[in-house]
């Protein structure tokens, strides 16, 4: 009936040595005890309220005992909250951990540390009415301010959006400009040492720097410009970037304009560093990760940051005055954008620009065996940001590849295109699609299926002649595709004669069409050595 | 049937009277009759003793839960006060362990509305606690007041008589006075006023709120001192609008002379009691009716007021597109120690009491160099001037004031800096000069501890809260208080003095705030409408609103003339411990253990009261915005007189 048990009375009358309490008296004393409790603990919250605290601690309940003129409790006074041990086997049964302490132990014990004395610290906590980003205040986050104010009301944006700007600039207090030049010396003079290792982990990791963005933003750009044949630094100015990138407490998004152009710099710059041993191969890599991050974050922020940057690269990739290593910086870039990036920009350009590496890689035409290597680089980038592309096609037709394999196996040949390496690729092309069909139509019509692959027979010889003569080859900054304009025609063909109806058959198969297609010409562009990147998938057909 | 109800009216009647022993004989021996003359009609009867209180509960609650939508909300309203006296009847009974088990049932209906009452309720376990506990006391004695529209009214009777439950008509006869009202149910269905204000309180407080108050400012005001030149253009700015004409003469005219007659004085106020609704366009300031003092003011000093003019003149005018600039003072390494602290007018000064008796002051100007801007430094140096030789030399950066023998609960600084004041759970105050260092008076009179104390806003007078239940009014330099505000029935937890001297407000654990008359002593008006202990209180600079802050975090503003309630704010999580107005008054600040300064537009919600009709109270008071600190609980915020904002709290890391 009430929360304290008879029981427990008797044991409290017990331990003040009244043996023999009945149990009617306990029974009665119970409720009155509750009730007392209760009312001390009002007390209590009386007392804690007015010493401004939201947790109740033992001296509010003795304040509030001494209210009640009864004795305190001795004993539990301590500014720390009591640490309750569980009882074993018990599961709502607690008690306070009392140890025994040897005097020995206190006595030899060393003096603790003084308790640190009392003291005030004043920060503005706002400058007419916007919180300035000091480390004393939590993050404000740039963005939401403005945003709540077109909300609550319209006419005041202007005024604030002004406002946001200003304090900014006027709290930098001294730790931040001393932290700032710290790290600016560091990037500059000792690139490699572990303390700066330590700085780009606090630039990634600390919350206060946010006044600081805008200056490192300048710092960044400036000392790119200037230091365009010192490697390390420019690596060094790079990892900055990186870390800026990777701190989730800063607000980077209003910077990046001037970020970019430095990033791109390091993508597609003619030289980078001024030794041939810089292996500024490397620093291109890392770039161009770097920028490709940046548009996957905050793509969705600016919709034409991909595009410009994208603008960029194709400019620089497509222009056959421009210097190797700014189209290897170029392929880097677009390979790190991601594969349908690839797929669309790259691969339509790749026999072209294949055929004006070549007299670049083969070392009778190339004396210069610097620029040999440069193009062998390229080509290396080329190759790989093409297989991944086709490795990422493949991914999502894994059954494509199983009939080519032995026939692809056989033909060991270079890159030079041959009429019957052609030949040979096309027929693998019609090999393999019967049974990929199979899978894609899964059974509107069973008629259509053979009338579609006569149609397919039919039109692999078709549009095979039309390439070799020529056209395929020849038009290299059309439009779309060139390869796959003929299979397009290929494949409308095959169209025309199926039902009309097959519409969503016509694009599965268009796309079938399409990575198949893409294996061949990739294969008649590197040779085998696209298929390294499909021995996954073979893997798996095996298994 | 009939007899049965007679049963029902004898047993009510002894219940009334308190003859409990006699109810239980009575009913005893019923049963035994009926026992012995009809058996299966006694199985029933033998339940009816506390059952019958669950059963009926649970079936209107069934009821009322299942009728109409539109009147729902009406008939809600009456399961709280009936759920409340079924369960004292029960533990008036006798029958505790069922009374126990009929609470812990019901309880979740109602504790969104009436948590803080329940947790005191719970308490309950034997009939004499029914007398202790003040609350269950006020519960019998009065009668809740419902107001309810006919229709559910009718509904409400007809259930009644229908079901034939005696058990509930008698608790709704007995504890529950409706209110009729024709027409269509209101709308608001959230408000729980409806129901918690008890019938005699209720009446205690319209027929004190009805007596008159004169909540202008005081004639002959530094502001005014200032206005005076401005005052023309002004005139003739204001007197385009629509303006009551006979007021706007009025105002210049009494700032231009200093010794107006009482009589003109009188006048102006019945025009502005009267006038107010005719008066709705023009502010609050503009039109704030100038009263005389009732207490002798101490005469301010010439350079102070050139201190306080240059100051007026270089205010920042703040509004709901201009916000202020906040200066935080942050306590470290208080170790849960800080218990209150305040901030002088000119922020200069951050005196913090602990609770370990000590009170430590700071000096502002000596340590906080970052805070060193222009703004600051010239009110700083003005301050200095006037209070600091600035010739001392400390070797700590505080100044530590012992004397109190208890933890120390509320400071207050003069108005100048001059002096400090402590109240401690030592139910001493104590006044330390801030010159010289030292302890000069201790005013001992309260009994318990004493909660708050604060100055009046022209200095020498002070007014002190208790655990004793009584706010008292004292001077300087007397060690006796001149006055005993007496009536709160629970402990006085602050109190704050009206702009014009002549009257101090109080919250208190009674969940009420009361105005009391400095000069006469009374209460003039009560405030109810808080569901919890009020922690913070803050007055209009024009002295017509104040604002109460309470431990749930509801602030609530209220017109002091109407004794209404203008707006509830909602917003704090936690116990609001203090809320300041800009000078002007348009802006409200509240700071509260959630870690965050709010910011209210004062002047939205009260000029939309005005035009609308003043009954219907929704949240209109807008939150301009919210101002998180890094886990800094605020303990105390104070505009200076350039409406540069200053706060204070303690640096909690473990919450």
């Amino acid at each position: 009936m009430s929360i304290v048990p008879k029981e427990t009375i008797e044991v409290i009358a017990q331990s003040i040595g009244i043996a023999n309490l009945s149990s009617d008296v306990a029974l009665a004393l119970a409720p009155d005890v509750e009730y007392r409790l209760r009312e001390i603990m009002q007390e209590a919250i009386k007392c804690m309220r007015h010493s401004k605290r939201t947790v109740l601690t033992a001296e509010d309940v003795n304040s509030a005992l001494s209210l009640r003129n009864v004795e305190p409790i001795y004993g539990f006074a301590s500014g720390d909250p009591l640490r309750f041990k569980r009882a074993v086997g018990h599961k709502d049964l607690f008690y306070i951990d009392d140890r025994d302490v040897d005097f020995k132990e206190v006595i030899d014990a060393p003096l603790p540390k003084a308790p640190l004395d009392t003291a005030v610290v004043a920060h503005w906590l706002a400058i007419e009415g916007v919180q300035p980003a000091i480390p004393e205040n939590t993050q404000v986050e740039a963005i939401v301010a403005p945003s709540e104010n077109k909300k609550s009301e319209n006419s005041k944006e202007d005024g604030l959006l002004v406002d946001l700007k200003l304090p900014v600039k006027h709290v930098l207090s001294r730790e931040l400009q001393l932290y700032f030049d710290k790290i600016t010396e560091l990037t500059v003079t000792r690139p490699e040492s572990i303390l700066f290792k330590e700085a780009l982990v606090s630039l990634a990791a600390d919350s206060g720097i946010h006044p600081l963005v805008p200056y490192f933003s300048y710092f960044i750009a400036d000392e790119v410009a200037r230091s365009l044949n010192d490697l390390p630094i420019l690596f060094a100015l790079m990892r900055v970037v990186r870390s800026l990138l990777q701190n989730p407490h800063i607000h980077i998004e209003p910077y990046l304009h001037q970020l970019m152009p430095s990033i791109i710099t390091c993508v597609v710059a003619k030289r980078l560093g001024s030794k041939i041993t810089d292996n500024h191969w490397e620093l291109r890599d890392f770039s161009a990760n770097l920028a490709a991050s940046v548009c996957k974050r905050y793509g969705h922020v600016y919709h034409n940051l991909q595009s410009r940057l994208t603008k960029t690269l194709i400019n620089a990739f497509l222009d056959p005055s421009k210097a190797l290593t700014q189209h290897y910086g170029a392929i880097e870039g677009l390979a790190a954008l991601g594969t349908s990036v690839v797929r669309l920009l790259v691969l339509p350009n790749l026999e072209p620009y294949l055929q004006l590496l070549e007299p670049e890689m083969q070392l009778e035409k190339q004396k210069n065996e610097m620029k040999r290597k440069e193009a062998w680089r390229v080509y290396g980038a080329l190759l790989r940001a093409a297989g991944k592309c086709l490795y990422d096609r493949l991914k999502l037709f894994p059954g494509l590849l199983s009939p080519p394999r032995h026939p692809v196996w056989r033909i060991n040949e270079r890159v030079a295109t041959s009429q019957s390496n052609k030949r040979m690729s096309s027929t693998n092309l019609s090999m393999q699609q019967p049974p990929l069909k199979k899978v894609a139509a899964d059974g509107p019509t069973g008629a259509l299926q053979p009338i579609a692959m006569t149609a397919n027979l039919q039109g692999a010889p078709d549009g095979f002649p039309a390439r070799s003569s020529g056209t395929g080859v020849g038009q290299p900054s059309t439009s779309g595709q060139v390869p796959m304009k003929t299979t397009g025609g290929r494949q409308e063909k095959g169209g025309s004669v199926a039902p009309k109806g097959s519409a969503v058959l016509a694009q599965a198969w268009k796309e079938d069409l399409d990575a198949g297609h893409l294996l061949a010409s990739l294969f008649q562009s590197f040779g085998e050595g696209v298929f390294s990147f499909i021995q996954p998938v073979e893997m798996s057909f095996f298994i | 049937m009939e007899e049965e109800e007679i049963q029902k009216a004898v047993v009510a009647y002894l219940r009334k009277k308190g003859f409990t022993n006699t109810e239980h004989a009575l009913q005893e021996e019923q049963n035994r009759v009926s026992f012995s003359s009809n058996s299966d009609h006694s199985v029933s009867r033998l339940e009816n003793g506390p059952v019958r209180y669950s059963d009926g509960y649970s079936k209107l609650r069934l009821w009322a839960y299942s009728s109409l939508d539109l009147y729902k909300h009406e008939l809600l309203r009456v399961l709280f006060p009936v759920y409340i006296h079924c369960f004292m009847d029960l533990v008036a009974g006798g029958h505790v362990h069922e009374a126990r088990i009929f609470f812990h049932t019901f309880r979740e209906d109602h504790e969104s509305m009436h948590l803080r009452d329940l947790q005191k309720l719970e308490g309950i376990l034997s009939p004499l606690h029914l007398e202790e506990i003040e609350l269950s006391r006020s519960f019998r004695q009065n009668k809740f007041k419902i107001k309810m529209c006919e229709y559910s009214y009718d509904l409400l009777l007809q259930y009644l008589q229908k079901t034939q439950s005696f058990t509930m008509r008698g608790v709704i006869n007995e504890h529950i006075d409706f209110e009729v009202s024709p027409g269509q149910p209101t709308l608001s269905s959230g408000d729980a006023d409806f129901v918690t204000i008890e019938g005699r309180k209720n009446d205690l407080a319209r027929q004190i709120n009805q007596k008159e108050i004169h909540w202008g400012l005081l004639e002959d005001s530094l502001e005014q001192h200032l206005e005076r030149p401005v005052s023309d253009s002004e005139k003739a700015e204001s007197a385009n609008k629509e303006m009551n004409p006979e007021d706007n003469k009025k105002r210049p005219l009494d700032g231009g002379k200093q010794g107006i007659p009482v009589k003109m004085v009188k006048k102006d106020k019945l025009v502005s009691m009267v006038g107010k609704n005719v008066r709705s366009e023009t502010s609050a300031v503009s039109v704030a009716p100038r009263v005389k003092p009732e207490l002798t003011l101490p005469a301010t000093l010439v350079e102070v007021e050139q201190a306080i003019l240059e100051d007026l003149r270089s205010r920042v005018q703040l509004n709901n597109l201009a916000l202020p600039s906040i200066s935080f003072y942050t306590f470290i390494n208080t170790c849960n120690r800080l218990n209150c602290s305040s901030i002088s007018q000119d922020g200069s000064l951050v005196a913090g009491g602990f609770s370990d008796s000590s009170l430590k002051v700071w000096d502002i100007s000596t340590i906080g160099q970052l805070v060193k801007t222009s703004s600051l430094q010239g009110e700083k140096e003005s301050a200095k001037n006037e209070n600091f030789p600035a010739t001392e030399e400390r070797r700590k950066p505080y100044t530590l004031f012992h004397g109190h023998s208890g933890p120390v609960y509320s400071t207050t600084f003069s108005p100048f800096g001059e002096f400090l004041l402590s109240s401690s759970s030592d139910s001493t105050i104590r006044l330390w000069s801030t010159k010289l260092n030292t302890n000069l008076v201790c005013y001992k009179g309260h009994n318990y501890p004493v909660w708050d104390v604060q100055f009046s806003p022209v200095g020498h007078y002070f007014a002190s809260s208790s655990h004793d239940r009584t706010a008292r009014i004292w001077s300087m330099e007397r060690i006796q208080p001149l006055r005993i505000m007496a009536g709160h029935l629970s402990d006085v937890d602050c109190v704050q003095w009206h702009a014009n001297c002549n009257y101090i407000a109080t919250g208190s654990s009674d969940k009420t705030v009361r105005l009391w008359d400095v000069q006469s002593g009374e209460c003039v008006r009560i405030f109810i409408g808080h569901r919890s202990m009020i922690l913070s209180l803050a007055m209009s600079p024009d002295g017509r609103y104040m604002a109460s802050g309470d431990e749930d975090g509801t602030i609530m503003m209220w017109d002091l003339s109407s004794g209404r309630c203008v707006s509830p704010l909602v917003g704090h999580s936690s116990c609001v411990w203090t809320l300041a107005f800009s000078c002007e008054g348009t802006l409200l600040a509240s700071g509260s253990a959630d870690c965050t300064v709010k910011l209210w537009d004062v002047t939205a919600s009260t000029r939309a009261s005005r035009m609308e009709s003043k009954s219907s109270s929704s949240n209109r008071l807008r939150l301009l915005k919210a101002l998180p600190t890094k886990s800094t609980p605020v303990y105390t915020l104070q505009f200076s007189r350039r409406n540069l904002l200053f706060a204070a709290g303690a640096l909690s890391k473990c919450s």
